[in-house]
């Protein structure tokens, strides 16, 4: 495998980086490891969003419907009638319901975030346990035939 | 603290490199003097928990609680600390959707603090309990009779909150620790350069890594905000919703936040400033941050002020008799030196704030943080203690005050805050390198 070009400099990486693209080649064809995520980076490849969005907002959904739904099983599977309040009491479920939301929401978010960026992955290429220390870049093989 | 050869940053170094060497060098081979430092905390967290164990094989009596104070130093405890944890939430999560760029110098200790202070909190309500073998009766699930617990019951609404608060904030703080964790895999050798490439997950710092991350990072920062200001008002309707005199109010929510947050960044400062003195972190925690900290802690300070007087002059203005008892009994009655000590160091010594030349004065800002410290934890007290001590019946008064089992776990509960911050000033980096590598 070819070796990373390694730069010290900011601005010679997003350089490379300019090149590398003028010459025809998008984000998926390069191998890029920044020490900090380069917000320029993301200008000069016009990356997508991502899908954790979808993750956060699935499981703030999920937890929302779930926990109103949950409350509201829990009074009606044996109504008792407390403090005289209704037996669907509408304010505290919602704030049931509220918590739920920022819980679930925040752990999908976390387990999509897992799973797109494929972590835990150990035992990989060992040139880019230089994490931290410099930007790196090189042209993945399949890409250059 | 000592460090290893080597590590001492010098001037000539590329400030990335500087910067690496610099957090390095806070988690090399501790000094006596933190080893000093942690076995004092050690030796008050075994006082803690044996203090603990004889409530447990006793009973209840022991604490100074009783009719009519049944809630007194553990809840004043459990408050207290559920209010420490906000400002690590608000310096990392709301600052940051803000773009603060002062948070970078704070961010990773006051999330650590966020964590560590919940996790004290935890302790007080099953304390509180007496009989902690029980504690499941707080958690949701259906008894042998097949009941549930009471969803309109403000206490159940705290075991969602603390959990939800608790688990958003270790997931917040290991995301923001994971490229850290990675430059801490590179620099250092053998099993703790294992060890924290397990943590790390492997993380190489590509393209597509930092694309989620940063998406992920916004997203749970957005899920912490209104957390800021959820968990602390649902806190306050703990007494709310009840109908005791000093607690039946509608601004506590408000109230509650802004003491929360005003104790928060007061233990921020008395957190940061030794440690950026003893591990030598002057050129990246600087005094025009402290200062910026400082106007957060000002304003929650007036705002919790405007709040003393708000409720003051509802139950005057209100002209309800026992509410108007209630808040003349706190000012003059068995307990008014407390409510004094409160008002000097809540609202009138952070007026000091006012002038640069005080809120850029180190020493002052730790001294202050202190007494904002004992001030809010009074507060707390104030408002449990008075209220109980004096409700609606003259027959039902009575007096509370602080046993020595109370006062030991208390002590306790700051050495184990205290324990677990040294710990993880030596086990973790204190700061975030990579955002701070990314304004250098």
């Amino acid at each position: 495998m070819e070796p990373m070009q390694v730069f010290h400099d900011r601005e010679e990486f997003l350089a490379r980086l300019r090149e590398l693209r003028d010459a025809g080649h998008g984000w998926r064809d390069l191998d890029i490891h920044m020490p900090f995520h380069v917000h320029e980076v993301d200008e000069i490849f016009a990356l997508p969003p991502g899908g954790v969005r979808f993750f956060a907002l699935g499981g703030g959904v999920l937890g929302f419907a779930g926990g109103l739904a949950f409350v509201c099983y829990t009074v009606l599977s044996w109504p008792l009638i407390t403090g005289g309040k209704p037996i669907v009491s509408v304010p505290p479920f919602l704030l049931i319901a509220y918590l739920l939301t920022i819980l679930c929401g925040s752990l999908c978010a976390f387990g999509g975030f897992l799973l797109l960026a494929r972590r835990p992955g150990f035992g990989e290429a060992s040139d880019v346990d230089a994490h931290g220390d410099c930007f790196m870049v090189r042209v993945r093989e399949e890409k250059k035939r | 603290m000592s460090q290893e050869p080597g590590l001492n940053a010098g001037p000539n170094l590329a400030p990335a490199e500087r910067l690496e060497r610099t957090v390095l060098a806070a988690m090399s081979r501790p000094s006596l003097r933190y080893l000093g430092a942690l076995g004092l905390c050690g030796l008050l967290v075994l006082m803690l928990f044996a203090i603990w164990g004889v409530i447990i094989w006793q009973g209840m009596g022991i604490a100074g609680i009783n009719h009519p104070v049944s809630w007194g130093v553990f809840i004043t405890n459990f408050v207290f600390w559920v209010g420490i944890a906000h400002s690590g939430t608000l310096i990392s999560a709301v600052l940051y959707l803000f773009r603060a760029r002062f948070r970078t110098s704070f961010n990773r200790a006051a999330e650590a603090m966020t964590l560590i202070a919940l996790s004290v909190a935890g302790l007080f309500p099953l304390i509180h309990l007496g009989r902690v073998w029980i504690f499941y009766y707080l958690l949701p699930y259906p008894s042998e009779r097949l009941i549930w617990p009471n969803f309109r019951s403000p206490l159940v609404w705290d075991v969602f909150a603390v959990t939800t608060y608790m688990l958003v904030s270790a997931a917040f703080f290991y995301i923001g620790l994971l490229p850290d964790l990675a430059i801490l895999r590179r620099r250092l050798q053998g099993w703790r350069s294992r060890v924290y490439g397990w943590l790390s997950l492997g993380w190489s710092g590509s393209l597509d890594e930092w694309r989620h991350y940063n998406r992920v990072y916004l997203f749970l920062a957005a899920f912490a905000t209104p957390l800021v200001a959820s968990v602390h008002s649902i806190v306050s309707w703990d007494f709310a919703v009840s109908i005791v005199p000093g607690w039946h109010t509608t601004i506590f929510a408000p109230y509650f936040v802004a003491g929360a947050i005003l104790s928060g960044s007061a233990m921020v400062f008395t957190l940061t400033i030794p440690m950026r003195r003893i591990l030598g972190l002057e050129a990246y925690i600087q005094v025009d941050h402290f200062e910026a900290l400082a106007k957060i802690l000002l304003f929650t300070s007036l705002i919790v002020s405007y709040s003393y007087i708000c409720e003051t002059a509802l139950a005057w203005y209100h002209g309800n008799l026992f509410e108007m008892e209630q808040f003349r009994y706190r000012s003059f009655g068995d307990y008014w030196f407390l409510y004094w000590i409160m008002i000097l160091c809540n609202s009138l010594l952070p007026l000091t704030l006012w002038r640069k030349s005080w809120r850029r004065n180190l020493r002052w800002l730790f001294i202050l943080s202190l007494l904002v410290n004992v001030g809010m934890w009074l507060e707390r007290f104030v408002i449990i203690v008075n209220s109980l001590a004096r409700e609606y019946s003259p027959y039902a008064w009575g007096t509370y005050q602080v046993s020595l089992a109370e006062l030991g776990i208390t002590l306790g509960s700051f050495g184990l805050f205290f324990a677990m911050f040294l710990l993880f000033c030596k086990l973790l980096p204190v700061l975030s390198m990579t955002e701070i590598k990314e304004r250098l």
